[in-house]
């Protein structure tokens, strides 16, 4: 084996200029689709903490069953009870993968700063529960002035736009209306205890957080829509929703469980949007790949068929032939795949190093261009590249060996 | 003993729609150790004779034995391995690999064959030093003269120890003192090894070196065919 891989390598380096194109192409390929991947990897990272951690999602989010399709037009009925938030909670601490649960409510309504009104959206949160979730994101929005507590029972967290609207500082009052369960109107006094971006154009002018008990007293309830579990692992997450949810039937609560990535619309956009860039990428450079490997292998073939000629004739069978020139594709994909990996590096290395940021659409706020080094993904690519090489001299490889050997001998 | 025998081989090509009889019937028995000479003039069917014995090439009708065995019997996959276990070609051309030293290319039809590095080595090394290049055995072919590279090619030929030397006109691309040192190796190695060689020439001053000479005319042979 280590004849015929000599044979390729050196017929590689006696063809310096094709070579040379083919491994660049090959390279340029290899850099493109790994530097994007990268780019995507910390895109798609990125979002999902900003799902899991900044909008506060949690891993899983429980509903009682039915609150997703008439939640709306009964609310009263498809809340969770205290006992059942007891309940729920009990069982879902219980699992190993589980860090906490915590219960939610979601509510609507007008705030206004005693002139001029306008809509709000809010999330009522236990305080410590969430600054659990956040995690290490608080420190990337953090919020001016205080975050939620317990010392102001009434203090809440107001997105920057809205407060901009309301002309609402830190410390500032405000009286928030909303309609009860039963359809009374309710109005209470809110403090703002801190201002905070929720990095989004499309919610940064209506978003709140309240505590969950002052939000509870607003919609005049002791109930909660919905319980928001955190999970030591991502990647745990469906096998953590199946598993939760046959818990809880076995327990007599039916409930449905959404995941983070069900629930936060703009990470399945973004990320259905970059697999379809990354797929016609991929496509491309698939393409180019195929064709400079055919062309290049096409090319020796016709260039050496003496020299098959002669093989033949001393013995070499046909699938020696084969193995030849395939030995010679695959080696033309791995150098082109680690020259592609160098350019790879550099190309990070530069970007590390230049620190660019742009606003992405939608987004409030720059956000650095980071790109990944995935020892994974790219250990993939070069695999791939290599086997489509390899595949991809095949075709001129068979022409090869189906020579007639006489024909081989004479051609000039 | 009969190491290859020819019945009634005719050989047809088809240049579009003209039919070309390249061999019209040939008769030919070739006895282990010989050492032939196969002439005529260019298109007499000399190469096409050598293709078919060296089991690279089909008769169009006939019957082919070598070593016992008819060619036409065997699959591509057998014919191959009887090529590389018992038939060693010299080409008017040379046709050393270019990448590989003479060395290696010595080597490689042990290689095909499945022998280990070391012992291709040491037998390469041997029949390169019987052909006198043993000095230039890491030079690759084009930093050798014609003679150097025929005789690495020799050496290539031999160095499996096939029973059957077949060289299509190889001083063809020589001049007329290294072809006769050619032949001349040729020779000293039929007659110390016992090896079979048959070679196509027009070369008429060569011919006084070999003792059996058969001669091809228009696809027919016109003396020599029979045994000595």
């Amino acid at each position: 084996m280590n004849k015929w891989i000599k044979i390729a390598l050196r017929n590689i380096l006696k063809n310096r200029r094709r070579s040379f194109v083919t491994l660049l192409a090959i390279a340029m390929g290899f850099a493109a689709v790994s530097l994007f991947r990268g780019y995507i990897h910390n895109t798609y990272q990125g979002l999902r903490q900003s799902a899991i951690r900044g909008e506060g999602l949690g891993h899983l989010t429980i509903y009682k069953k039915g609150w997703l399709e008439k939640g709306k037009i009964d609310p009263d009925r498809y809340m969770f009870s205290q006992e059942e938030i007891q309940g729920i909670i009990d069982i879902v601490e219980d699992d190993d993968d589980v860090i906490l649960a915590t219960p939610q409510i979601h509510i609507s309504g007008l705030v206004s700063n005693g002139n001029i009104s306008t809509i709000f959206l809010a999330k009522g949160v236990k305080p410590s529960d969430d600054k659990t979730i956040k995690g290490a994101w608080a420190a990337l929005r953090p919020v001016k002035g205080d975050a939620l507590g317990k010392k102001k029972p009434y203090g809440v967290e107001m997105a920057e736009d809205l407060a901009r609207h309301l002309n609402l500082k830190p410390g500032m009052d405000g009286v928030v209306m909303a309609t009860t369960l039963d359809g009374q109107m309710n109005a209470l006094d809110i403090e703002v205890a801190g201002i905070y971006d929720t990095g989004s154009d499309a919610t940064n002018d209506k978003y709140m957080r309240f505590p969950f008990a002052y939000a509870q007293s607003l919609y005049d309830t002791e109930k909660a829509d919905r319980l928001a579990v955190l999970l030591d692992s991502w990647e745990k997450t469906e096998r953590a929703r199946n598993r939760l949810l046959s818990t809880l039937s076995k327990a007599g609560l039916q409930c449905e469980i959404k995941t983070w990535n069900e629930l936060s619309l703009f990470y399945s956009k973004v990320k259905g949007m970059f697999d379809m860039i990354f797929m016609f990428i991929f496509s491309i450079v698939f393409i180019i790949v195929v064709m400079s490997v055919v062309n290049t292998m096409g090319m020796a073939v016709l260039e050496r068929t003496r020299e098959i000629g002669t093989l033949r004739a001393f013995g070499l069978k046909r699938r020696g032939v084969s193995l030849l020139f395939a030995i010679e594709g695959a080696l033309l994909g791995f150098l082109g795949s680690i020259l592609g990996l160098v350019l790879n590096i550099v190309v990070w290395a530069v970007i590390r190093a230049i620190e660019p940021s742009y606003i992405p659409p939608g987004v409030s706020t720059p956000v650095p261009l980071i790109v990944n080094l995935v020892p994974q993904t790219l250990l993939n690519l070069m695999v791939f590249l290599i086997l489509l090489s390899l595949v991809a001299a095949i075709l001129p490889a068979r022409r090869a060996a189906s020579l007639n050997v006489v024909d081989a001998l004479g051609h000039v | 003993m009969l190491l290859a025998e020819m019945i009634d081989i005719k050989k047809d090509y088809f240049l579009g729609e003209t039919v070309v009889h390249a061999l019209r019937g040939v008769d030919l028995m070739i006895d282990k150790g010989e050492f032939i000479a196969i002439w005529g003039p260019s298109g007499s069917g000399k190469t096409t004779l050598l293709n078919l014995i060296g089991a690279i090439d089909e008769p169009s009708s006939g019957q082919l034995f070598l070593e016992g065995q008819e060619v036409k019997r065997l699959s591509d996959n057998k014919r191959t391995e009887l090529r590389n276990r018992s038939i060693g070609f010299i080409f008017q051309g040379f046709n050393l690999i270019p990448v590989l030293s003479a060395l290696e290319n010595v080597m490689l039809p042990l290689e095909i064959r499945g022998t280990s590095s070391s012992e291709a080595r040491d037998k390469a090394l041997s029949r390169l030093d019987e052909v006198d290049v043993s000095d230039f055995f890491r030079h690759r072919p084009d930093k050798l003269s014609g003679g150097q590279q025929q005789r690495v090619a020799i050496a290539r030929a031999l160095v499996t120890n096939p029973s059957l030397v077949i060289a299509d006109e190889p001083t063809a691309n020589l001049d007329t003192g290294t072809s006769k040192k050619i032949i001349g190796i040729m020779r000293d190695l039929n007659e110390k090894e016992k090896t079979t060689f048959i070679f196509s020439t027009h070369d008429q001053r060569l011919l006084g070196q070999v003792e059996r000479l058969i001669r091809l005319e228009d696809g027919k042979i016109v003396d020599g065919g029979g045994k000595k």
